[in-house]
């Protein structure tokens, strides 16, 4: 463990059962042992280094803390640092979350479904009692060029009787009636908490119904309190690829034509959230290369099967998919790369080492050419943005990747990342983030809504960009917003998305609206 | 020919669901508690997907803590998880009520919820002192999530409030408890305007209006947003049990008003919800027996304007028009008795639920249309789907899930329910009481105006 260096992070790197939950690649390890820190924490008491000062309803008030970044739980402290200088370790991560606060993380189930759905002609059917499918259908925010199967909510609806008898048959004649009702490429059935709980067999069940539908049949042991960090639910869903998708899918001979004249990728780790992928895509093709499949945004289950046919794989989201990368090269020896789509030069930069990982001449002087008039167009079009958003301070709270991978392009528009931080991130997210963040940079890991909103509070940036959850409570403190996740309806990727993105900002910053808001209020 | 055609989905799965499960409905409730946090015992995605859809319906921050159990906690349980989970809850927070909500998980491990809060309660005593520690209210709420639907789980937990927090009757407190189901903010406070009319005070189990839609304005004494104004206080539940009666809006929560006259000789009238006129009618003759009150003048003008706008607009452009309702039980059933009060037919309602009462009611609305009346219970949206290709409609009026196949039969649909994520504002339109009647009213006009009256050569309707 190189990477906690702090003097805080000590004591979690020797704690044993800690140290257990990555190993040096930062691979989370499916354990059954997670650290108990109900055990090792004092969750009721707050941190004792200045006496809090007292609001008149008893809150304690966030500001005047000298030596913590804000009043949280004592357990919480490590979580949350800001860096100083090169060698400073990044915050605690990776552990339980304390019960009772408001943590913004999601379930291991819902990791295992972002992954996946994007994947467009395939049934996804969620075993277990309605809310699981009921609150996730179609959120994703992917959006598809042809098939639409992927938007239709599915649940085989466990209810008491299927709790106490096991809910394997009603399993098995849903696929069969999912199978007869719709005809699908393949069919993911994703198992939720109760069927941990009750023992349903699924991998069992899903390949009888694949012998008697003659449909892929596809088991994600995505049990939703498996872990804490629902990472577990993308590799899970990783697994479910590997295991039972990549690998056989046969080439037909049109395929086979265009592989042997033309280097061929896949995209690892893009779901074409708000159509990200339709800008990434058309510059890998001008370079010359071919897109064999894209893992999983757009993607149909056949170009999937294929994806081991390529020469290289890119990777996107390395959150949810570096796990999936890295086995691939171990299983087919395809070789990846880690790329960055978000911002001008980390795009240049990813298509620049793509070209440059193929060596041929030509196509490096073609990428060049293309990165060159692709910026030149970009430049010119964000300078109006760039002048109003130049000196605006952001606050990211997200998932994981974007914690980092949008560091640069908030600098590229003049802009300063005061604070970053991840629900779910694991020790190499953080060693990212630490390596690319400026020093003074607030790094924060799981916050919670109430350690959210305080430190929004003390820092007061101009801008929050995160997810719906976080929306409404930063509008409540008069501070502007840009959703990232799900929900988002415009394309941030390649150069055209940076361009939206540029404009996006702007419509959250410069709104009149904010001369309204509680910061500014001066009384009517 | 007047009949309501019961249909029961046959299939096993679920496809495109009409409900979600228990636990919802709780979380729902808690939050329309002044000071009220729900805390969820269960996996983290329980609370985040629900804070999710409460967020993206209400545009509103939404406060829900977990007690994130994990592999662990179904192995040894999850006692640890909840009792610390109060406490932490309890001291960052200072909440004046939590509503300990189960899940299926917490069900099938067999957590015995009652005897963990009391040791909770303990343990605050001694890390919050006495004084601190009884401040907050502890209520478990059981809601296993495979069993019935988040209507279940809303009833569940108004029952379980009344059933912890009322206390002895003493001197009647002159109010009537209102338990408004699960409604838009601007709902409850057409309610509110209505009670206000009558001079009644309302005591609402609970209320939503201002949690799920509160102003950003700077506040002097709260940290925001953790405390929205409004909500109904734990004193008031308290009291509910000295209220004149209380009225259920609607037919699936009505075991606190049941509860509440067992126990303390409060009356209980449960249901119909206050949609359109009759339904209207019935919920101010309700008030009416509670309070001995007459109705006032004001209210029968709101009535008068109501009727004036359907004579002026229902036969000429809503009469026969074929309608689908669908989503909520109450409120699909009175939003299909008031088309039917317009002179439209609702051909085909649909709901998630299996409900005696919606069937009742629906029997009673295809009598007054005398027109058959295709009733789908224990439905899902691919059942809607499905019928409505054979027997297609003029519009659809429900909520937003219902919006990918409303397009592709090309039916307009009328956004109303929750959730809707896909048109802003309907949160805060209410469509219970006489005004809310006008509202609906002329929003189905313009639509079907949209759709039939598309040919611009018009400078005016037609009269």
């Amino acid at each position: 463990m190189r990477f906690f260096k702090g003097k805080k992070m000590q004591n979690a790197v020797k704690s044993p059962k800690n140290s257990e939950k990555s190993d040096n690649n930062g691979k989370i390890i499916n354990s059954f042992n997670q650290p108990d820190m109900l055990q090792n924490s004092q969750p009721y008491s707050l941190i004792k280094d200045s006496s809090p000062d007292k609001a008149s309803n008893g809150e304690i008030v966030v500001d005047h803390v000298p030596e913590s970044i804000i009043k949280t739980l004592e357990s919480r402290l490590d979580h949350m640092c800001i860096k100083k200088s090169e060698d400073e370790g990044g915050p605690c991560c990776n552990t339980a979350s304390v019960p009772g606060i408001v943590t913004q993380r999601s379930c291991v189930y819902g990791g295992a479904r972002v992954v996946l759905m994007p994947i467009t002609d395939a049934i996804h059917l969620v075993h277990g009692p309605i809310g699981c499918a009921s609150c996730t259908w179609d959120i994703r925010g992917s959006r598809t060029s042809g098939e639409d199967l992927y938007k239709t909510g599915f649940s085989t609806n466990l209810e008491e009787k299927d709790i106490v008898f096991g809910g394997e048959k009603k399993l098995f004649s849903t696929i069969i009636e999912l199978n007869s009702l719709y005809q699908p490429s393949a069919i993911f059935v994703y198992s939720t908490c109760v069927v941990g709980l009750i023992g349903d067999d699924l991998k069992a069940v899903c390949r009888e119904a694949e012998k008697v539908t003659e449909c892929r049949v596809i088991p994600v042991q995505s049990e939703g309190f498996r872990s804490f960090n629902k990472s577990l639910g993308h590799q899970l869903a990783c697994d479910a690829m590997l295991d039972y998708l990549i690998g056989t899918g046969e080439m037909d001979s049109k395929l086979k034509s265009e592989i042997s004249t033309q280097p061929t990728l896949n995209i690892v780790g893009e779901f074409n959230v708000a159509g990200d992928l339709w800008a990434i895509k058309p510059l890998i093709e001008k370079m010359g290369v071919k897109v064999l499949s894209v893992l999983t945004g757009d993607s149909c289950v056949e170009d999937i099967a294929k994806a081991h046919h390529a020469d290289l794989n890119i990777v996107q989201c390395q959150k949810s998919s570096n796990y999936l990368a890295r086995q691939m090269e171990e299983k087919y020896g395809i070789p990846y790369l880690k790329v960055n789509f978000f911002g001008i030069d980390d795009t240049a930069k990813s298509l620049k080492i793509i070209s440059e990982f193929f060596g041929n001449p030509e196509m490096i002087e073609k990428t060049d050419e293309l990165i060159r008039t692709e910026i030149e167009t970009v430049r010119s079009k964000i300078s109006h943005y760039k002048k109003k958003l130049t000196g605006k301070r952001v606050a990211v709270y997200v998932g994981g990747n974007k914690a980092w991978s949008l560091i640069r392009a908030f600098e590229e528009l003049g802009m300063k990342v005061i604070m970053t931080g991840t629900q779910n991130g694991l020790p190499e997210d953080y060693e990212r983030i630490m390596e690319t963040v400026s020093e003074g940079t607030l790094v924060v890991d799981d916050a919670n809504s109430m350690e959210l909103s305080r430190l929004l509070q003390k820092y007061q940036p101009d801008l929050v960009i995160s997810g719906a959850k976080e929306k409404y409570m930063t509008h409540k403190l008069g501070i502007p917003f840009c959703d990232f996740n799900h929900d988002r309806i415009t394309s941030f990727a390649g150069f055209k998305g940076f361009i939206n993105f540029a404009k996006e900002l702007d419509r959250a910053v410069s709104s009149p609206v904010w001369k309204f808001t509680p910061k500014k209020y001066q009384g009517i | 020919m007047s009949c309501a055609n019961v249909i029961k989905k046959e299939r096993t799965s679920v496809i495109n669901p009409l409900v979600t499960c228990q636990p919802m409905g709780a979380m729902y409730a808690v939050t329309g508690i002044r000071r009220g946090l729900p805390l969820v015992h269960g996996a983290q995605g329980c609370s985040t997907f629900v804070r999710y859809a409460f967020a993206r319906h209400f545009r509103e921050p939404s406060e829900i803590a977990v007690t994130s159990l994990h592999e662990d906690a179904a192995v040894f349980g999850g006692r640890r998880n909840l009792i610390s989970g109060i406490g932490n809850l309890a001291m960052r927070f200072k909440p004046s009520l939590i509503g300990a909500i189960s899940t299926c998980s917490s069900e099938i491990i067999g957590d015995d919820m009652d005897g963990f809060i009391k040791v909770a309660k303990k343990e605050m005593k001694e890390r919050m002192g006495e004084e601190e520690a009884e401040k907050v209210k502890i209520v478990p709420i059981s809601t296993p999530s495979f069993v019935e639907t988040h209507f279940k789980g809303y009833d569940n937990a108004i029952k379980a409030l009344v059933d912890n927090l009322a206390r002895d009757p003493g001197e009647s407190n002159d109010k009537v408890n209102i338990i408004p189901g699960i409604v838009s903010p601007g709902d409850i406070r057409e309610i509110k305007h209505i009670l206000a009319l009558m001079g009644i005070e309302g005591l609402f189990l609970t209320d939503i209006s201002d949690p799920f839609d509160s102003p950003l304005r700077p506040s002097a004494t709260e940290m925001k947003p953790f405390y929205p104004k409004g909500g109904t206080t734990v004193e008031e539940i308290c009291d509910t049990s000295n209220s004149l009666g209380t009225i259920s809006l609607c037919g699936y929560a009505g075991s606190g008003a049941v509860s509440l006259e067992k126990k303390y000789d409060v009356p209980a009238a449960v249901g119909p919800i206050p949609i359109g006129v009759q339904n209207t009618d019935q919920f101010l003759r309700n008030l009416k027996k509670f309070t001995g009150l007459e109705i006032p003048d004001a209210i029968l003008d709101e009535r008068g304007l109501l009727i004036d706008s359907m004579a002026d607009i229902a036969s000429r452009y809503l009469f026969g028009r074929k309608v689908a309702v669908f989503g909520d039980p109450a409120i699909s059933s009175g939003i299909a008795r008031f088309v039917s009060e317009l002179g439209m037919i609702p051909s085909v309602v649909c709901t998630g639920v299996e409900s005696p009462e919606f069937v009742e009611e629906m029997k009673k609305v295809a009598k007054e249309s005398d027109e058959p009346v295709d009733v789908l219970i224990r439905s899902d949206l691919r059942d809607l789907e499905t019928h409505l290709q054979e027997n297609p409609v003029d519009l659809m009026i429900g909520h937003s899930d219902g919006r990918l196949f409303a397009k592709s039969l090309d039916i307009p649909l009328i956004r109303v329910g929750f959730p809707v994520y896909d048109r802003v504002g309907y949160h805060r339109v209410p469509v219970v009481g006489y005004n809310g009647g006008v509202n609906l009213m002329d929003r189905i006009t313009n639509t079907v105006f949209e759709k039939c009256y598309d040919d611009n050569e018009y400078w005016k309707l037609q009269q």
